[in-house]
């Protein structure tokens, strides 16, 4: 699954302090930034369909992170991790 | 392997240019660039193409981008052009194409077989509930919720009030946000929030009564704080029973006990009229004062004069309303001064915190006082607003009003008038309309769940887009007896149409496979007044088939057979729809279905409805173009347009000039509001030495409501496997208690075992526990009370008492 999230930063951090840490984390890439520094592009090139909520947790819980808005979801390739109950 | 490369590079070629797009759609959106993104046309290199519809999930209304590729939902977007969610959506947007394609969806009739099931034809189903609708219309229900769309819920209605001449049709609506209806009736004389979203861009205030919207309306939440990142000042208040992911962006957490919100809106009012900081021109101009009428209890209450109203919140100072409340005078006084400064722009939010709660009526028309006697009301940013758990509840069962009590537009069954004009709309004989009300959801259970010769006057239930198996309350009264073989229950029959299995399923006689979101056309009204239209654009699977279908198939089936409901007063069928050259074309028939546009032809015929109250709705194909309108849309200059805020001059058409604010549904019809004064009133049930602690139920951000379509995402099923119960740590502590360990909890209505969280998600109080309702294999709802408010009749889900030991 490919995601790209826009992740907002409190109004207090270091903001490129925090774009390092979430740059650091595995299968996100930061995009350009246009604009407003506090707003940040971020795709996300999931190896397996279970682990897009799990980097996306990862980027909430970065410091200095204060929100992260899902864009664009692709899942194609997810029909078959859908399951029953 | 050399056949292989090329197909390998295409993939990885392919896999790229999607990446590409997913970063240009997340730059623009961050940037708040205005270019047209290269994903959103239909692309021959990815062979996506994309067409727009409302989110499936919650109230909030956020409009998508939905990518379909070989008749599959392959990738949604956040919609750039739509003003409600401007290109983001919240974690459930991971999942609302996925949550299509369950392995387990319903695709076959099913009909009871003694302990299983059988497959059946389409023929066959809508032939059994004919035969059931048939035998006693009078003991025929119909149970639907805010999921179901605009014309779903006006077909429902008409096929009930407007055919059968049977009121007993009611939404789980009932549960969720009866009271703010209630609520903003009382207040207003009409209902629906005179504000919008486009508060959140403007209030420096924030004020969450009861409201998690962090978790629950993340994407208005996030709005908020973008503001708050580009440097904007914005105070965040967060009044509430246990500390939640909204509390931890706020200057100011209130932790109140149940109830201290009555407490805590009569102790502001206290303060704004003590220190001479309310809004005398405001107050003198558009508001009256009401209290309630304790000999004959009704929403109009009984008039009271300012000095009335001043000697009634007497009492409530700020220590006292510490007492009651459990929040400290101080902070009291932190909120008397807020509302009394006219330099403020303050906005309320609430939803089930307010709603579920016996004293809902009182406790929203006493927020929307606080507003009033404060004058923070009319301007933007200036606003008291319920929002929404369900993408309709709104636009169908508060507009369309598919409640027992009422019809169209804001219209009731108790007004001769208003049974008229319906009548007339539908072209039905006079007198069709039955005036008594039917049953309201806890009323409509409890007599489906009662032996016939005992008084269950209730005999057959059509259950259509919701979950009352795991929802209603009190679930050993209200719904498990169905499945008891010694209830005496042998002779009522449960049709569920549903796309997945779910406890209500578990115990139901003829099961319908339906279609859902993208599947089917749709038409939905948002928390904000704002109407969104879809077009159908995969197949559902197997046989699942629209529930608009289903209603209409069944409604054809007696009209074949003869009966009078049926025909209008020309004797036509009560849902002729024609096509080209103004023919009647067969839409009862599946394979004519989508031959016409029957959703256009249905929300045609309800507009006329909307005009009544104000609430009027421009034509269908107005709302394909558009990304949803804000009613009233009104025709000016040969374009329609929408209302961003209600009774205010300059936004409001329906404002006489000069007038500034117009309350022009007013219940003592002079354009007045009512401020009311409600007492504090304890909860239904407290604990005590038996049940000495305090149950909570709730949300979570992973599980959309019952979880029947978000338990079925493995994503979110790990991030949120099961349902839990949190305790504060001293609590844990007193029972001996560690993180995991497995509780019995008792109410006086059931039991069940379920692991314990400390410091997990939220953090209640002492002597508070929480659960949250998501998961059907721990269903929380066995313990919770079903007492409801006097007026709105929704139940109290927040508070029941129970005990806990551990297992």
């Amino acid at each position: 699954m490919i995601a790209s999230v826009v992740a907002t930063l409190n109004d207090d951090g270091v903001a490129y302090d925090i774009i390092a840490a979430i740059a650091s984390l595995p299968n996100v890439e930061v995009g350009a930034i246009n604009g407003n520094v506090r707003r940040i592009p971020i795709t996300i090139d999931s190896p397996a369909a279970n682990s897009l909520e799990e980097i996306t947790r990862r980027i909430q819980e970065c410091p200095g992170v204060a929100f992260v808005d899902v864009v664009f979801v692709h899942f194609e390739t997810a029909d078959a991790e859908s399951s029953t109950l | 392997m050399n056949d292989d490369l090329p197909s390998n590079t295409n993939a990885v070629q392919r896999r790229n240019f999607i990446k590409a797009s997913a970063m240009a759609a997340a730059a623009a959106v961050a940037g708040g660039t205005s270019y047209a993104l290269p994903i959103l046309a239909d692309d021959p290199e990815t062979g996506i193409s994309w067409d727009k519809a409302p989110c499936r999930f919650c109230g909030t209304g956020c409009h998508v981008q939905v990518g379909v590729k070989d008749g599959n939902v392959v990738a949604v977007a956040g919609d750039k052009n739509a003003e409600v969610n401007k290109g983001l959506l919240c974690v459930k947007g991971y999942h609302v194409g996925s949550a299509l394609y369950g392995k387990d969806r319903l695709t076959k009739p099913l009909l009871r077989d003694g302990d299983s099931y059988r497959e059946i034809s389409w023929d066959e189903a809508i032939k059994t509930i004919a035969d059931r609708v048939e035998a006693a219309p009078e003991r025929f229900a119909f149970y639907g919720s805010g999921q179901w769309t605009i014309p779903e819920g006006y077909a429902a209605q008409k096929f009930m009030k407007g055919g059968l001449s049977n009121n007993h049709i009611d939404p789980n609506a009932r549960l969720c946000m009866a009271s703010a209806v209630t609520g903003f009736l009382a207040t207003y004389g009409v209902d629906e929030p005179a504000g919008c979203y486009d508060d959140l861009d403007a209030c420096d205030v924030l004020i969450m009564w009861g409201n998690n919207p962090a978790e629950m309306h993340p994407v208005l939440f996030s709005r908020v704080i973008d503001r708050r990142s580009r440097g904007e000042k914005i105070t965040l208040i967060d009044i509430s029973t246990r500390r939640t992911r909204t509390t931890e962006a706020c200057q100011h957490y209130l932790e109140m006990k149940g109830h201290g919100d009555l407490a805590i809106a009569n102790g502001i009012a206290h303060l704004l009229i003590k220190h001479g900081t309310y809004n005398r021109k405001f107050v003198e101009s558009f508001c009256s004062f009401k209290a309630p009428d304790d000999d004959n209890p009704n929403l109009h209450g009984k008039v009271i004069s300012f000095d009335d109203y001043q000697q009634m919140l007497e009492p409530y100072t700020p220590e006292h309303v510490e007492e009651l409340s459990g929040v400290p005078a101080a902070q009291i006084r932190m909120l008397g001064d807020v509302f009394g400064n006219p330099d403020l722009k303050i906005t309320s939010l609430w939803c089930m915190g307010m709603n579920q709660h016996t004293r809902g009526t009182a406790i929203n028309s006493m927020v929307h006082g606080v507003h009033l006697l404060s004058g923070h009301f009319g301007t933007p940013g200036d606003a008291p607003t319920s929002l929404t758990g369900q993408p309709s509840a709104c636009g169908t069962v508060r507009e369309v009003g598919t409640l027992s009590h009422a019809l169209p537009g804001g219209r009731v069954v108790t007004n001769e008038e208003h049974r008229q004009q319906s009548e007339k709309f539908w072209n039905l004989p006079p007198g069709r309309i039955n005036p008594t009300p039917g049953y309201h959801t806890v009323k409509m259970w409890e007599s489906f769940c009662t032996p016939t010769d005992k008084g269950g006057d209730i005999g057959t239930i059509w259950v259509q887009v919701t979950n009352p198996g795991h929802t209603l309350p009190n679930l050993n009264k209200l719904f498990n007896p169905k499945g008891d073989n010694k209830a005496g229950l042998e002779d009522k029959f449960l049709i569920v149409s549903e796309v997945y299995p779910t406890a209500t399923t578990r115990l139901a006689d003829l099961i319908l496979p339906s279609a859902m979101w993208v599947e089917k056309n749709g038409l939905v009204g948002n928390s904000e007044r704002r109407t969104q239209q879809w077009f159908k654009m995969v197949d559902p699977p197997g046989e699942a088939r629209d529930d608009c279908w289903q209603t209409i198939a069944v409604a054809h089936e007696l009209f074949k057979r003869g009966a009078d409901s049926m025909k209008d007063r020309d004797g036509r069928f009560l849902f002729e729809v024609r096509g080209k050259h103004d023919k009647p074309v067969p839409v009862w028939e599946w394979e004519h279905y989508y031959d016409v546009n029957v959703d256009e032809s249905l929300f045609e015929e309800y507009r006329q409805f909307t005009r009544l109250k104000h609430k009027d709705l421009a034509p269908y194909s107005e709302y394909v173009k558009a990304r949803g309108l804000r009613w009233p849309v009104v025709e000016t200059d040969g374009e329609w347009r929408e209302t961003h805020f209600r009774f205010s001059e300059g936004f409001d058409p329906y404002v006489e000039a000069g007038k500034g604010i117009q309350f022009y549904h007013s219940s003592t019809n002079d354009d007045r509001a009512q401020i009311w004064f409600n007492p504090w009133i304890a909860p239904a049930e407290v604990p005590d030495e038996e049940y000495p602690l305090m149950l909570c139920t709730g949300r979570v951000l992973e599980h959309w409501h019952s979880g029947s379509m978000t338990r079925r995402v493995p994503e979110l099923s790990r991030a949120m496997p099961g349902g839990y119960l949190e305790i504060h740590a001293a609590d844990a502590a007193a029972y001996n208690l560690s993180n995991g360990d497995k509780v019995q909890i008792e109410s006086r209505r059931g039991s069940l075992e379920i692991p314990i969280w400390i410091d997990g998600r939220g953090q209640p109080p002492r002597g508070t526990v929480f659960i949250p309702f998501f998961d059907e294999t721990l269903l929380v709802n066995d313990l919770t009370l079903d007492a409801v408010d006097p007026f709105s009749k929704q139940p109290d889900y927040k508070k029941s008492a129970v005990r806990i030991r551990k297992v």
